[in-house]
């Protein structure tokens, strides 16, 4: 402040400090006319952008939309701020009104739903508040069945927590449980440490005089032993190949068993075809005896009806011996007079 | 000896620096005070005080509005490409906008718009004044009767608050336009999101905040260059006298010595 007491002379793009108290005065009243005229301007301008940004910041805010009001219940409110979003589908279509304190010890979240975007809202909606390691909080809604009816105002709705922060803790008591596990794996006298001493003994055996054996069989004798086995059963498959040499040729030899066997196979197919031409001769007379057979049953038809003529012909000598006796006169009794049929 | 004479020259002059603090920060409420009963006073806007004030208002705003709003738009464009890239880059572009919204509207552009102000008009105001006050012309016009304070300081302080808040608001929206258009493009169908991030952005405390912050800070860039014409000369000539005090002290402490 010293300098400008001290210089006081004016700057050198203005004009003379003093000259416009004095030209005020000395203007003319034209000039002050239209000075008033351009500062009104100003002022107009001024004030239409201040009252657009307060109109616009109402706007906003939401202040001119007509709104429903929807009260989510919530074990925890931490996160949840007054202005954030109510998100559908990613679209906001509600703000965070007021946060408070239920009776009952649970958080109300008190949210004004767009009365333009509650249709989205239906009575089998859910909504989710999800806490995110990065980043805010978000209230989200999902609604499956938008069949059913609409939201009604004032709906109060149980919030499900998704809390990825919360699980944080968990992880880490269960990756220090793991580590702790590994930790008594690895240790001295531990089921890694066993392991590998085992491993470490196996692996002297395998390179011991025994080798693999010795490791199979648990001790040398019975790796010896076994080698003993071994070198008898080479010995009893030598045998075997022998006999098996003899059994060849009495099987499959000149004079063997097989073609003994083949001739007997040929002798058996002459006798089969015997066989098959006698039964073609039986054939034959069972045909025959069908016929004999048949030529009877026709003979005892026949029978039948001289059966029936004769019994028609007794029937009418009956009806004329009868005749006769009738008018035989000279009988003296009837008894006497009867006539007897042969 | 000297050394208690010494220690009581420099209490004494520490006393009285902090009365001087005083007085000049009291003299400041106080002519703020009286600033304000006189904008408030029908009786501040006769004829001849609107024609000073229209000038004032006019020469003090609407010179710097244009410069200063294609700076701004500028420093928008920039700053907005710079931090849509960052926040593209590490995932995080939903927070984007907010973040410029947050630096640019409510922090950078309120500061920005009064300091502009004080440059441009506030302190020429004040060098004026000072001038005004040195050459007499303030004590002649409280000889014929007429108030300094009412005919010169006032009309100055309110042009400088007036180009203040009209500097931060313009500057706001051509700010908000510009970072709407750098995030965009010119299309129409990302308004409604960028409405509803604004207003999440400016809650009612936050919207408090900053109008108090604006009007808090055009009025002390006005006010201060004022009270420092009006009362720096007298403390101009407090504190020369301090200084030859002091000065003198140590001479009698050196040649006790």
């Amino acid at each position: 402040m010293s300098s400008s007491h001290d210089n006081p002379t004016p700057p050198p793009d203005r004009p003379d400090p003093l000259q416009p108290a004095r030209e005020a005065r000395q203007s003319s009243p034209a000039e002050i006319a239209s000075l008033e005229f351009k500062a009104r301007l100003l002022l107009l301008f001024m004030l239409l952008l201040v009252c657009g940004s307060a109109l616009y910041v109402m706007y906003a805010r939401g202040a001119f939309e007509s709104t429903q009001r929807l009260v989510l219940i919530a074990d925890d409110s931490d996160g949840v701020v007054v202005g954030m979003d109510l998100t559908f589908s990613g679209f906001p279509i509600g703000r965070v009104n007021r946060v408070e304190l239920a009776p009952d010890g649970k958080a109300r979240i008190l949210v004004d739903v767009a009365a333009k975007d509650a249709h989205w809202l239906r009575t089998s909606s859910v909504f989710t508040l999800v806490r995110g390691l990065v980043g805010g909080t978000a209230i989200r809604a999902y609604t499956g069945l938008l069949n059913d009816p609409p939201l009604p105002e004032g709906a109060e709705r149980t919030v499900l927590l998704g809390d990825a922060a919360a699980e944080v803790p968990k992880v880490i008591a269960a990756a220090k449980d793991l580590i702790e596990n590994l930790n008594t794996l690895t240790g001295e006298g531990g089921s890694v440490g066993a392991s590998l001493a085992n491993l470490k003994i196996l692996t002297d055996r395998l390179n011991g005089p025994g080798g693999a054996l010795t490791v199979l069989l648990g001790s040398e004798a019975e790796a010896k032993k076994f080698a003993a086995t071994l070198d008898r059963t080479n010995a009893l498959l030598t045998k075997l190949d022998g006999l098996a040499a003899k059994t060849d040729t009495q099987v499959f030899g000149d004079k063997g068993l097989m073609p003994e066997t083949r001739a007997t196979v040929v002798q058996l197919n002459t006798m089969l075809g015997e066989a098959r031409t006698s039964l073609k001769k039986v054939d034959a007379l069972l045909q025959d005896a069908q016929a004999v057979t048949r030529n009877a049953k026709d003979a005892t038809a026949d029978l039948g009806a001289l059966r029936a003529d004769v019994e028609a012909s007794l029937r009418k000598v009956e009806g004329l011996i009868n005749e006769i006796s009738r008018k035989w006169p000279f009988a003296k009794d009837a008894s006497q007079a009867e006539m007897k049929l042969p | 000896m000297a050394s208690r004479g010494y220690a009581q020259s420099r209490l004494t002059q520490t006393g009285r620096a902090a009365q001087l603090w005083v007085i000049e920060w009291w003299r400041l409420v106080h002519l703020g005070a009286i600033i304000l009963v006189l904008t408030l006073s029908p009786s501040s806007y006769s004829p001849q005080s609107r024609a000073i004030l229209a000038r004032h208002i006019y020469v003090n705003t609407a010179p710097i509005l244009l410069w200063f709003t294609v700076l701004c738009a500028l420093v928008t464009v920039v700053l907005t490409r710079i931090v849509l890239v960052t926040a593209l880059s590490y995932g995080l572009s939903q927070y984007a906008l907010q973040v410029v919204i947050r630096v640019l509207v409510l922090e950078l552009i309120p500061l920005t718009a009064a300091l502009f102000v004080a440059l441009r008009c506030t302190i020429p105001d004040g060098a004026e004044l000072t001038a005004m006050q040195a050459s007499g012309e303030l004590d002649e016009m409280r000889r014929q009767g007429i108030e300094p304070v009412r005919r010169e300081v006032l009309p100055r302080v309110v042009a400088g608050m007036f180009s203040g808040i009209t500097l931060a608001a313009l500057s706001c929206v051509v700010a908000l336009v510009v970072a709407y258009v750098a995030t965009y493009g010119f299309a129409l169908s990302g308004l409604a999101a960028y409405t509803r991030l604004f207003g999440q952005v400016f809650s009612p405390a936050v919207t408090l905040i900053f109008v108090l912050k604006t009007l808090f800070f055009c009025l002390a860039v006005s006010l201060i260059p004022m009270a420092s014409a009006l009362y720096g000369m007298v403390r101009g000539q407090r504190a020369h006298q301090c200084r030859d005090a002091w000065a003198g002290a140590h001479v009698r402490g050196d040649s006790a010595d």
